[in-house]
């Protein structure tokens, strides 16, 4: 008996360092691999899925990486080993376009394929917050502007919202949200911190003069409870929200556009964010996703050219498209129009576009 | 089951860890090194005839070490054909340390050291290039305490044989089987029940099944550590009995506390005391004019 | 014993008072603390069941789908127009709904999915072409919730309009629940009601079958050696050593260390279950090499004894005697480092088997996910109905576990019943 299952292990252990190794060797790929932004796997999956199913080939692998992780792997190299597209919540950085060149992926096409918003929600039961910019960089940052007028920052004092606005109710502030290693969290920061912290001229003077102090004092969020890290999980957020009505917490509009009957976006600088209120550009917190093609592999790896088309076809990423039921904010009619155009001819992204 | 698992925590106390491997064991050093606390203190000398003609086993200057602790002190003795060497002494006095030098199963223990020479038919067991296992075969231990396979009682007698390949085929390892439970007084006891576990019988027929098994595989010469402290005088009749036959073809060694039994079966006698071989003798010399005053305290009861 | 002294009897007596109450004491702590474990366990039991039963079930919409020969015309039945007709067949039930917005606003009930359904029916019998059927189809994930009360009516994501037509629909009899097949069918998706867990199963299947067919053998013969052959030297200590340390080691550092080893060096591919189980090899390997060194240990040195004086050689009173005595002792460690193999994501991220995944695992080295990530990626996804999804598959992670115990639960019994 023993002897038998001893013989059955080696066995087996043979066949598999038999046949696994020429299997690894002749390494050809019959589906994509896509690599990226968390922000974007949402709805990249959505139409990686209707690829395959539709398209006759294999489904594309996706794999969350976050964007900067996403652009190492996307630029580690050309070949069957390295991913083929790397979705982005930002826009390649040059210096990511640099390692590129370096490891031989040099043409790379950039598609924008719409936006996403971020917006602090609270739960239903309370009632909704009516916030600037301004209001919510003094609610979250670790040093704020000394209230009594002077140019200099002190630790941030506020402990309630009406403190930082007489308009704001009298509720502790407590803000549920990503930790740093999220996009989400980054965009957050740029747009919301950055924006609120220039709002006061001699902070902005800094970011010529003193750029270490002024990322110093804008992006560094509070760490004395007023602001807790609730993970990358945004439902579990969804859920403590409607736990604790006086909360308020920050995530993707995708979870705000599902949970609609639970939770309540805060109205930023009189904009509700609404679905059309961020296609419009007039919500003011709201940023372009991305996504980024190897052109080195189109032709090589089956199906490149065929997904991107599926992706920037009106059913995907139109206003009545399945992305828009997903919660991906389409671009407007022109710029979507010029995109596709674009991308069908696989143009190439040049390095000073980026400036 | 119930008794092996009995078995397990019992014998784990003693555990010896690691073993090494076999051949690198025994050092052979020739210059006597004793411990510290019996340096001053020489062996004793034997008295009486350690030593016959044309003898199966010769032991000449063994001493055995366990790390520190000198457990058998320069002892020579020689284990005669066809004839019973009966080995007495005080509980802790080295009988089974000896006994187990002669077919190597002190290799097994780690830290423990043979030093001086052991000759099975001339050759010295010692030597670099003897292999163990053909050495285990000829030379066959029963131990101390019981210890069958936790197998059935037909795979304990039949382990031997088949890892020698002694039987043919199915009905010689039987017939194998059969006849070594009966010389051991065990057959009619089991002979419905072989395919029971072996832990399962009563300590007495645990030890019997154990002398069965040694004697399956046939060995030249038999090492027997006490083998009838657990059985009654019925069983013990029958060892004995088993003893005087196969000492027609075989050597036998037999550590014993009995000084009857020794009387019975045996034609030689020695005695050990705290590792030293005080007196060696034919057994009714030895039983009838001791020489030596610890021999005589010991069988007159005396001692201690 | 007598003059004036106590009786040993007497003294006897009055400690048994102490030491019984002692015993008793700590029979009521064990008592508790079973309990407290128990009522732990029945709590996490019961909100997941609680959670994730309804998963079993599917909303499901009944049409009248005409397989209207025209739709088929172009010949090519895999690329036919397969949502018109289920836009046809809606807009049959629903004649008074006209408006463009309004149609949309329809169609939205019934899954995305439901096309392909169709889809698949006509691939399979062409003969169905021309024909008229009534057909269950699956619904929309937000007519799902509603149905089964996890979304409120005020809630907003379904208008006025189509709470009407589900209350009709449902009068009619024609909105019901199914059981939910595709969760045990499909692999990943992104519509919750056609997501299932099956490819992640096939997943974790094959990579802990690697696990396994590499850990155990691997496992038992390093502690074979260790424990039986090796010569007692620094060497072997500081083997010891790093083993002991080595199960003390986060899991995702074995990730790190499949990424530049299996990878980066020897260029298998990403997210095969082949790499998954090597990574998961590393992490399970000093767990069963310190558990079967225990069980070596364990074995009684009498049984060695007999072996080798009946003249077994080393390698046969290992194989015949110690192995089969201390396999029970191994195979539990197996089973703990195997179930904790089959826990683990954190691994498994560096070499990209947290990804998504829609196609079943063919082989070993197919992309594949495994049940915890599984789990992961759908209580990270927005929509509403893979909260119920996520306890689902919760759920299906530990009948795994409970299979996979039983498993090595039976095989110990196997070898236990030996001796
Ligand atoms: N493995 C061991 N390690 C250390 N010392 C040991 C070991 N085995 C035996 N000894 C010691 O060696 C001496 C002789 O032991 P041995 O077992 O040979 O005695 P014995 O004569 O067989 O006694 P008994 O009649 O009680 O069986 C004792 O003092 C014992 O403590
Ligand atoms: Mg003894």
């Amino acid at each position: 008996m023993l002897k038998k299952t001893l013989q059955a292990f080696a066995a087996v252990i043979l066949i598999w360092t038999g046949a696994a190794a020429p299997a690894m060797a002749d390494a050809a790929r019959d589906n994509l691999k896509i690599v990226g932004s968390s922000t974007v796997y949402p709805f990249a999956t959505v139409v990686a899925e209707q690829f395959g199913k539709t398209s006759g080939f294999k489904t594309p692998v996706i794999e969350s990486t976050g964007s900067g992780g996403g652009f190492k792997l996307f630029c580690a190299g050309v070949g069957v080993e390295h991913p083929d597209i790397t979705n982005a919540s930002r826009r390649i950085k040059p210096s990511e376009m640099d390692t590129c060149a370096a490891n031989g992926v040099n043409e790379i096409v950039e598609v924008k394929i719409g936006y996403d918003g971020i917006v602090l929600a609270n739960s239903r039961k309370a009632p909704p917050l009516k916030l600037t910019r301004r209001d919510m960089y003094l609610a979250l940052a670790r040093q704020v502007p000394d209230p009594s007028g002077a140019q200099k920052v002190v630790p941030n004092p506020y402990k309630t919202w009406k403190e930082i606005n007489p308009a704001l109710p009298a509720s502790k502030i407590e803000v549920l949200g990503p930790p740093p290693t999220s996009g989400t969290r980054d965009a957050f920061v740029e747009l919301v911190m950055e924006h609120g912290a220039e709002s006061y001229d001699w902070i902005k003077a800094l970011k010529k003069s003193d750029e270490k102090q002024f990322k110093a004092i804008s992006q560094t969020v509070r760490e004395d409870g007023a602001y807790i890290e609730a993970g990358e999980n945004d439902n579990l957020i969804v859920q403590k929200l409607e736990a604790n009505p006086k909360a308020a917490g920050i995530f993707g509009f995708s979870f705000l556009d599902q949970n609609v009957d639970k939770i309540q976006g805060a109205v930023v600088e009189n904009v509700s964010p609404t679905f059309e209120a961020i296609a419009d550009g007039s919500y003011p917190v709201s940023r372009p996703l991305f996504f980024y093609i190897k052109k080195a592999h189109v032709g090589r790896i089956p199906g490149i050219a065929e997904y991107v088309k599926e992706f920037s076809s009106e059913k995907a990423w139109g206003p009545d498209g399945y992305l828009a039921d997903k919660g991906l904010i389409p671009m407007p009619d022109a710029e979507r129009k010029q995109m596709a155009a674009d991308v069908a001819r696989m143009k190439t992204l040049a390095k000073d576009a980026l400036k | 089951m119930e008794t092996a698992t009995e078995q397990r925590t019992l014998f784990t106390k003693e555990e010896i860890g690691v073993t090494t491997p076999e051949d690198s064991k025994p050092q052979h050093r020739p210059e006597k090194t004793l411990p510290a606390d019996r340096a001053q203190d020489k062996p004793a000398p034997t008295v009486g005839k350690p030593f016959v003609d044309n003898p199966r086993m010769a032991c000449r200057h063994v001493n055995v070490f366990y790390g520190d602790k000198h457990a058998i002190r320069d002892v020579s003795l020689d284990i005669g054909r066809n004839q019973v060497i009966a080995m007495i002494g005080p509980s802790g006095c080295g009988k089974s340390t000896f006994i187990r030098c002669l077919n190597r199963m002190n290799d097994t223990i780690e830290g423990c050291r043979v030093t001086g020479e052991i000759l099975l038919d001339g050759q010295n067991i010692y030597a670099r290039q003897v292999d163990v296992v053909p050495l285990r075969a000829q030379v066959g231990m029963v131990f101390q305490k019981p210890n069958p396979f936790p197998k059935s009682i037909y795979d304990n007698v039949a382990y031997g044989p088949k890892i020698h390949g002694l039987a043919r085929n199915r009905a010689e390892l039987d017939e194998i089987v059969e006849t070594s439970l009966q010389r051991a007084g065990l057959w009619d006891e089991v002979k419905d029940r072989l395919s029971h576990a072996g832990t399962s019988l009563s300590g007495g027929q645990q030890q019997r099944l154990c002398i069965a098994r040694t004697i399956a595989v046939g060995p030249e010469v038999i090492l027997m550590d006490e083998p009838c402290s657990a059985l009654d005088p019925i069983a013990t009749g029958k060892i004995e009995e088993l003893i005087d036959e196969l000492r027609r073809q075989y050597s036998i060694a037999i550590v014993t506390h009995s000084m009857q039994q020794a009387a019975r079966v045996s034609q030689r006698t020695a005695y050990f005391h705290l590792g030293d071989l005080i007196e060696v003798g034919r057994t009714e010399q030895i039983f009838t004019t001791p020489r030596h005053k610890l021999t005589q305290d010991y069988i007159t009861g005396r001692f201690g | 014993m007598n003059n004036g002294k106590p009786k040993t009897i007497e003294i006897v007596q009055r400690s048994l008072v102490r030491r019984y109450r002692a015993e008793r004491r700590f029979r009521r702590m064990g008592l508790g603390a079973i309990v407290l474990s128990l009522v732990f366990l029945g709590f996490l039991f019961a909100s997941i069941v609680g959670n994730g039963y309804t998963a079993l079930f599917q909303t499901q919409v009944q049409l009248d789908i005409s397989f209207d020969p025209e739709t088929f015309a172009t010949g090519e039945l895999a690329n036919a127009d397969y949502p018109r007709l289920i836009k046809e067949a809606l807009y049959k039930a629903f004649p008074q709904v006209t408006a463009r917005g309004e149609r949309r606003a329809l169609t939205g009930l019934v899954s995305s999915g439901a096309a392909f359904q169709l889809r698949q029916m006509v691939l399979a019998d062409r003969s169905l072409i021309g024909t008229r059927r009534s057909i269950w189809l699956p619904a929309d994930d937000d007519v799902d919730m509603l149905v089964k009360g996890h979304l409120s009516r005020q809630a907003g994501r379904l208008s006025e309009a189509q709470l009407a037509w589900i209350g009709q629909l449902q009068s009619q009899g024609k909105l019901a629940k199914h059981f939910n097949w595709t969760l045990f069918t499909a692999g990943d998706s992104r519509e919750p009601e056609l997501a299932g867990i099956l490819g992640a199963v096939v997943g974790s299947f094959y990579t802990l079958l690697v696990t396994l067919a590499l850990s155990f053998p691997l496992g038992v013969a390093t502690a074979v050696y260790l424990e039986e052959f090796a010569p007692r030297s620094r060497w072997t200590d500081l083997i010891e050593v790093n083993i002991n340390n080595l199960a003390a080691v986060p899991s995702i550092v074995f990730g790190l260390l499949g990424l530049a080893v299996f990878l980066g060096a020897f260029g298998m591919p990403r997210s095969a279950p082949v790499v998954g189980g090597m990574v998961l090899t590393l992490m399970t390997l000093p767990t069963i090499i310190i558990a079967s060194r225990a069980a070596l240990q364990a074995v009684p040195p009498s049984i060695r004894d007999a072996a080798l004086g009946v003249g077994a050689s080393k390698m046969q009173m290992i194989l015949h005697h110690v192995l089969p005595l201390a396999l029970p002792g191994m195979l539990t460690g197996t089973i703990i480092g195997m179930a904790r193999a089959l826990g683990e994501t954190a691994p498994l991220l560096m070499i990209g088997m947290v990804a998504f995944i829609v196609d079943i695992p063919g082989g070993f080295t197919d992309p594949a996910t495994v049940l915890p990530v599984q789990i992961y990626l759908w209580a990270d996804s927005p929509e509403r109905a893979f909260v119920e999804r996520t306890a689902a598959a919760t759920l299906a992670l530990l009948a795994f576990l409970i299979v996979m115990n039983g498993l090595a639960v039976v095989l110990r019994r196997r070898f236990e019943r030996r001796w």
